[in-house]
Formats: C-alpha cells, structure tokens, sequence
C-alpha cells in the first residue's frame, strides 16, 4: 500500500463501544448510506434508590461504500465520537457487495486512526 | 486583483446598470437575458477572462433558472461569476458556444439536466443521458426514484430496528430532511 499521510480520508471507521444508537449520523447522511438496528435493554439502577435505566443496545450498524460520497458529515455529528477518518483505502473486495461494511469490519479500520492532537 | 477593483473594472466594461454583488471575494454580475453574449464577450476581451472553466445552472423555483458561467483570468489569476435568469415557462438562453468553444459541452449538459434550450447551440443533443431517457433529474420537481423506493434509514428511534417499525408504524413520523413530504413530490 503506498505511502498516505496519517489524517488521509480513506474509510470511515467505527468505535463500537463509543456508539449510543443515537441514530443522529444515519439521519444527518446525505446518502442515506448507514444502517443502525437497536433494541433496548434495562439495566438496574446506578444508586439503589434510583429507577431502572433503559439502554439502546446496537445490533446493527452498517455503511454502504457503493452509496458513501465520503464527505464525512456523520464523523462530524457523531456526538460520542464513535466515527473516525482512516487513512485506509484498500477495503474493497473481489465483489462489489462487500462495499456493504457490517460493523465488524468497520471496526477493523481503527487500528489505522491516529491519535487525537493533543488538547491546546 | 481584489473583488473591489473588479466591480469597478466591470462597471467600466459593462455599464453601470449591471448589477454587481461579492461576497467573500467572490464577484458575481447579473446580466439580464438579452446582453448575456455581449457582456461575456465583453469580459473576454477586455479583462483577460480568457479561461472558461465552468457553466452550470440553479433551479430557483418559481424565480425560473439561473444559469451560472464561471471563467478566470490565467494572466491576472482572478476570477468571476456571471448570472443570467430564465423564467421557467421560457427557459432559454442564448448560447454561448460562439464565444467559448468549450461551453458547448457544459450548455448540452444544463440543456438535459435542467430542460433550458440554449438559442444558436450548433448541436443541442443529449451529452450524458441514455436514449430515452424523460425528464430533467436537476429541476427541483424531478422524482428521485432512490428517494421514493428505499425507506429512510434515519426513520428509527434509538432502540428500534426494522422488524420494530414493521410490526408497529410509530404515530409520529420521522421524516428525511431536504425531501418533500409524502404527497407533495409529483
């Protein structure tokens, strides 16, 4: 793979355990590109006093390369900073299908971000 | 050159009844239909914008179309943008092909996308479209057939999935921003 500086913008990679469901990213593309499935969980209360808390757990989250115009608008929503740029570009497969990323696969593509510039 | 220098230039070669406007550097003249050639010509050669780079044109809705022309200067390294307004129940303007040999290809293209004839195109034939093919996809009317087929994947509350949304259709629906509203589009 040739040489790309670090903040190229090759694939859009997901942080799985940074995701809320929030749905905010699938709503704000353009392309109508990212698949979210979720289902709630209940979860006991934080303090013994306090009610149950209701969780949206993921089950799904999927991009569609064929349809992705990569502008990056659901990196920049993301309230939880669960999308990230990789510098990546081969993510191509013999098949054209394999442009349909389920979140196993995009979670790969975190072993290529780079860290965050420290705060200024 | 800077965009004020520019406008004052412009009102030199183009009188002062165009009206000039720039924002952020950006100098564009609203040339009325009728002096689109004369005043691009004019541009031409007394400015220097010897480069065409590109025409394209805007669906304004009930304010017709505009067609947009965007040429540079390569000696002075300064650019500029000229508007031209067609009402859409006689979208036509004058061809520039005369003037830039390379606007034909743009001007065939703005003639499929936005259905606006261009008068004294030597060939106004398809450029990019199939054979066949009815409608033009940039007017703002034109059905987007993806748009209508495939179900909004931001339709979900979090926690839901599709199996949710099919078995129990929410009673207030979340709807895709920047498409019209189910029953509005054509």
């Amino acid at each position: 793979m040739t040489e790309v500086p670090d903040r190229s913008r090759g694939v859009i990679a997901l942080h799985e355990d940074s995701c809320t469901s929030c749905m905010l990213c699938a709503r704000e593309c353009p392309d109508w590109c990212i698949y979210i499935d979720s289902h709630k969980e209940t979860l006991p209360p934080l303090d013994p006093r306090g009610r149950p808390r209701v969780e949206a757990v993921l089950d799904r989250f999927a991009i569609d390369f064929s349809l992705c115009m990569y502008c990056g608008i659901c990196i920049e929503v993301c309230p939880f900073d669960a999308l990230f740029w990789s510098p990546e570009y081969v993510y191509d497969g013999p098949d054209p299908l394999s442009l349909l990323q389920e979140r196993g696969e995009l979670g790969t593509w975190m072993r290529s971000v780079p860290e965050a510039p420290p705060a200024s | 050159m800077t965009s004020d220098e520019l406008t004052l230039r412009l009102r030199e070669v183009l009188g002062d009844e165009m009206r000039v406007a720039s924002s952020y550097e950006v100098v564009t003249v609203d040339v009325p239909r009728p002096g689109w050639v004369a005043a691009v010509t004019a541009v031409r050669d007394l400015l220097g914008l010897t480069l065409f780079d590109l025409l394209t044109a805007v669906d304004e809705l009930d304010a017709g179309f505009d067609v947009v022309l965007r040429l540079w200067s390569p000696g002075g390294r300064f650019g500029l943008l000229l508007r031209t307004r067609c009402p859409r129940d006689d979208a036509r303007v004058p061809s520039l092909a005369g003037v830039f040999g390379g606007a034909g290809w743009h001007e065939r293209q703005v003639g499929e996308m936005f259905g606006i004839a261009f008068d004294g195109h030597p060939g106004m034939s398809p450029l990019l479209l199939p054979d066949g093919f009815e409608g033009h996809p940039l007017r703002k009317e034109f059905v987007l057939a993806a748009r209508v087929a495939k179900p909004w994947p931001g339709a979900k509350e979090p926690g839901e999935s599709d199996l949710d949304l099919a078995a129990a259709p929410p009673r207030r629906k979340n709807l895709p921003p920047g498409v019209p509203r189910p029953g509005t589009w054509p």
